[in-house]
């Protein structure tokens, strides 16, 4: 199966494990990836309260524009590039803007119509892939492992009943039974991490982290996973902080799906574990 | 007569462009059923919660609205919007308020932050992450940059240690001066609308 592939930006900075994974796990699946050429930043949910809605959904089109020039869907491994281009995309079935982004597009050279679909993984994993596939590349069958599956918000929410339930969604733990870990359930799994405000107001993002970090303890989980680079980011590197302020220990290393994925194909060279501030070393002993 | 003597002042100029927006339209189908702050994330630390925000609008209520924190602190998480009877796109409403209150020439830390992260995709067409951290830095004012580099130094050096800040940023795309263009055109058509 062949996808257009957006990395986004986090693929070139902070979420950089979840770019190296999903590429060597494509490959073991037979995913075949081409990368978007010359792709921009999606603008992420920030771009339209500097220039406004519009010109924010075209910028985000004209990576719509240049994946036009295959048929493939398009494929991306992070949740507000999912939001953002998905979203835009959708705008496209109004004749009235899809003229307007036009005339604006053009300016580059470019031109969309609205014919590809926007994917998100797990959307892909679960349902153009499937779990038989899935759990027949397992070299090393995650047995034991207690996996909190954090799908965050957007990736549900955004494009709203696309692929998953938004109030109970089940595609990321088919994923996680199919490599043979058990998913848990727990509270705040779908609830926001505040994603970007990690920076403008760490605070915030502290207290909202706790709770989701608290759930997934208290369910028994070994590890939380999500598809996220914020949602990733956030648990992650905040962890400490949100310890310190709550008076807890968590230590709960936070993975990407992807990375999750390709432990258990013993992918070792790209399973990124370096750039986890928690350490997962532990907890993943058995199959290191 | 002021706001001193019990009066409010109402501005229905306000109301009317606040409507004309991308997604004014949906203002006025809010049926103010209050789903929307009961899933608000962040809702307790709020000015004014969602649905509240939407009834300032409809009463012209221009300062109380754009002087709020309420739309900064919208996290786009989308709850809100999968939850609504009506299927408003809160977010969106918001997004709009803080494009308007950036208008107005409004401060505020996510402003800022915002305003940096664009400046990225309009001069090079990607987000650099490790320079976004900087330039925020220097946007803040040196103060208020030291203190949250004293509060963020125990994050900052593990995620330096972890290798998640990009020291050199990634190649940026092969024309970021047509991307302007696009975006200017853009512009220029979203205005001519109205």
């Amino acid at each position: 199966m062949k996808y257009s592939y957006y990395p986004g930006c986090a693929s070139e900075g902070t979420g950089a494990a979840n770019y190296y994974a999903f590429l060597a796990v494509a490959k073991a699946l037979g995913i075949e990836l081409e990368e978007i050429e010359d792709w921009n930043c999606c603008g992420a949910t920030v771009a339209s309260s500097v220039i406004g809605e519009f010109p924010a959904q075209v910028v985000a089109a004209r990576n719509l524009a240049l994946a036009a020039k295959k048929p493939n869907d398009i494929i991306t491994a992070c949740s507000s590039c999912y939001a953002i281009l998905g979203l835009a995309n959708r705008k496209f079935a109004e004749e009235k803007f899809k003229e307007k982004a036009n005339i604006a597009l053009k300016e580059d050279g470019l031109a969309y119509n609205g014919n590809l679909n926007v994917r998100f993984i797990l959307d892909v994993l679960a349902n153009d892939i499937g779990t038989e596939k899935i759990a027949a590349a397992v070299k090393k069958p995650l047995t034991g492992l207690k996996v909190a599956g954090y799908v965050g918000c957007q990736s549900v929410k955004a494009l709203y009943k696309e692929y998953d339930d938004p109030e109970y969604p089940s595609a990321m733990d088919k994923v996680i039974a199919a490599l043979g870990g058990q998913p848990v359930d727990f509270e705040n799994r779908s609830k926001c991490c505040t994603g970007s405000m990690a920076l403008s107001a760490p605070d915030i993002t502290i207290t909202a982290v706790h709770p989701i970090i608290e759930g997934a303890a208290k369910a028994g989980a070994d590890i939380i996973v999500t598809p996220c680079p914020l949602c990733q980011m956030n648990l992650d590197v905040y962890q400490g902080k949100a310890n310190k302020q709550f008076g807890t220990n968590y230590q709960l290393p936070v993975l990407f799906i992807t990375q999750l994925m390709a432990l258990a194909y013993g992918l070792s060279n790209d399973l990124g574990l370096k750039y986890c501030v928690v350490s997962p070393k532990q907890k993943l002993a058995s199959w290191l | 007569m002021s706001e001193a003597d019990g009066i409010r002042k109402y501005d229905p100029e306000f109301t009317k462009r606040v409507y004309q927006m991308d997604n004014g339209r949906w203002v006025k189908k809010c049926m103010q059923c209050g789903i929307c702050p009961t899933t608000c994330t962040l809702k307790g630390m709020m000015d004014h919660s969602p649905r509240r925000i939407i009834q300032l609008i409809r009463a012209g209520a221009k300062d109380e609205v754009l002087n709020s924190n309420t739309m900064w602190l919208c996290t786009s998480c989308y709850t809100c919007a999968c939850r609504c009877p009506r299927g408003v796109p809160m977010m969106d409403i918001m997004h709009d308020l803080c494009h308007l209150a950036e208008e107005e020439g409004i401060k505020n830390n996510k402003a800022l932050m915002s305003k940096v992260f664009y400046n990225d995709v309009a001069n090079r067409g990607r987000v650099w992450e490790g320079g976004l951290t900087l330039k925020y830095g220097l946007k803040l004012g040196i103060g208020n940059a030291l203190k949250l580099a004293r509060e963020m130094q125990d994050v900052g050096m593990e995620m330096f240690k972890h290798k998640r800040i990009p020291i050199i940023p990634a190649k940026g795309i092969k024309n970021p001066s047509k991307l302007r263009a696009i975006v200017d055109k853009a512009t220029a058509l979203a205005k001519e609308e109205g």
